[in-house]
């Protein structure tokens, strides 16, 4: 029976692997930045609150006001409805690129299983050709190995070639969408809080409430409507402050991206990726 | 006329808002001097300014639109990209596992065994077939 047995050329590139991979440690990186991103950006899918929203709430204050009793409620909001298309279109725009950036970042994708190869070579089908089960082993570990390192080699070319690209317009994007949901959507809020107070001026000044429960009770209710209001602007502000970290961060992706076998990198963006993972926890707390 | 930008649709917004508010702050303070016609012309004004500060934001959001049209279009082609090349990886795994099934397959060939051959090659096709994971 013929046995086969590793070569002096096997045992010196299982030794040189660990120079191959270190350079992981980047990749892991982006994918951690791209994750956070990811996460943070779906807060957006949570929040209670939009253009439509704001319009139907809108009518429904104005029927307060007027005291108008109608069977169904009649309320155009077109313009709202355009508003919240727009914000969804830019929105599903950045959670793919994140989200494909994350999935290709991720070490997950190039683990690649030799069972098959394994039990391919060591079958008893091979008839009269036994191969040593530790030779078997180390071959499979060597494919392995080398297949991920030129994945690895080519998942990196290709992250930065992405990252090159997409700066520009995805700093277009992130800035926009910030501005819609920390400026636009938080400033409708502003105009319902300024209906709001002016409703319970209004019963104030009218001098219509006589007793001193109902003018009580008419404050609380001011100010747990108040309360609520501010609730979702603060919810839209931290939104808002994570998609500008997370523009931050992409920048120095960018600006760092011929360096992304670098372990600084790592160093670089911790910063980012943690003031993110502060807004994702800061926003959970706000939804608890 | 140059059309209105984003930025200054905002601009205008804020405008508004604060209209409301000094509308507001000078009904409250002259409440007793006005009539109550006054005071209701004055409030349904004052949310008439509201209104339209608030359908000037919603506006300012649709003119958005048209600025990161390129954007847009750019950043969607990039995200094709990474799907395709992690798909690309993704068939890797699947070449793996077809060279495995050709491995036996042509053990099964060089042994003459029949039926092993028929197995093998329907192993093969399965697995080219599978969707990749």
């Amino acid at each position: 029976m013929k046995k086969y047995k590793p070569k002096k050329t096997l045992i010196v590139t299982l030794l040189a692997l660990p120079i191959v991979f270190c350079s992981c440690v980047n990749l892991k990186t982006v994918g951690d930045f791209s994750s956070a991103s990811t996460e943070s950006v779906k807060n957006f899918e949570r929040i209670d609150y939009s253009f439509v929203k704001h319009c139907l709430d809108r009518c429904t204050d104005e029927a307060i006001r007027n005291y108008e009793i109608n069977r169904t409620q009649d309320c155009s909001c077109a313009l709202y409805q355009e508003a919240d298309s727009v914000t969804q279109v830019i929105y599903n725009s950045i959670e793919g690129y994140f989200e494909g950036l994350n999935n290709l970042s991720n070490n997950e994708l190039t683990n690649y299983r030799s069972d098959a190869v394994v039990s391919a070579l060591s079958a008893d089908e091979l008839g009269p050709l036994k191969i040593e089960e530790r030779t078997v082993n180390a071959f499979s570990s060597l494919s392995n190995t080398l297949l991920r390192a030129s994945t690895d080699f080519y998942r990196r070319k290709k992250i930065t070639s992405y990252i090159e690209q997409a700066n520009e317009p995805i700093q277009v994007l992130l800035e926009k969408f910030r501005v819609i949901i920390g400026t636009n959507l938080k400033g409708e809020l502003r105009f319902k809080r300024e209906r709001l107070y002016n409703l319970y001026v209004d019963i104030k000044m009218n001098g219509t409430l006589i007793s001193e429960y109902e003018k009580v009770k008419a404050a609380a209710d001011y100010y747990q409507a108040l309360e609520a209001i501010q609730r979702k602007e603060i919810e839209l502000e931290v939104l808002s402050k994570s998609l500008d970290e997370i523009a931050k961060g992409h920048q120095v992706l960018y600006d760092n991206r011929k360096k992304l076998s670098v372990k600084d990198l790592t160093g670089f963006l911790l910063s980012y990726s943690n003031n993110v993972n502060e807004l994702i926890s800061e926003f959970n707390k706000l939804n608890d | 006329m140059a059309n209105l930008t984003s930025d200054q649709a905002n601009q205008l917004s804020d405008n508004f808002y604060n209209l409301a508010i000094a509308l507001a702050d000078f009904r409250v303070a002259n409440w007793d001097r006005l009539t109550p016609e006054q005071r209701k012309d004055l409030s349904d004004t004052q949310y008439a300014v509201i209104k339209c500060g608030e359908d000037i934001l919603a506006y300012s959001t649709t003119l958005v639109m048209d600025e990161v049209a390129d954007s847009l279009g750019k950043i969607n082609t990039i995200t094709k990209d990474i799907k395709g090349t992690i798909k690309t990886l993704k068939d890797i795994q699947k070449g793996l596992n077809v060279a495995a099934g050709i491995l036996v397959l042509g053990v099964a060939i060089l042994n003459r065994d029949t039926m092993g051959i028929g197995n093998s090659i329907k192993d093969v096709f399965t697995t080219w077939k599978a969707p990749v994971d």
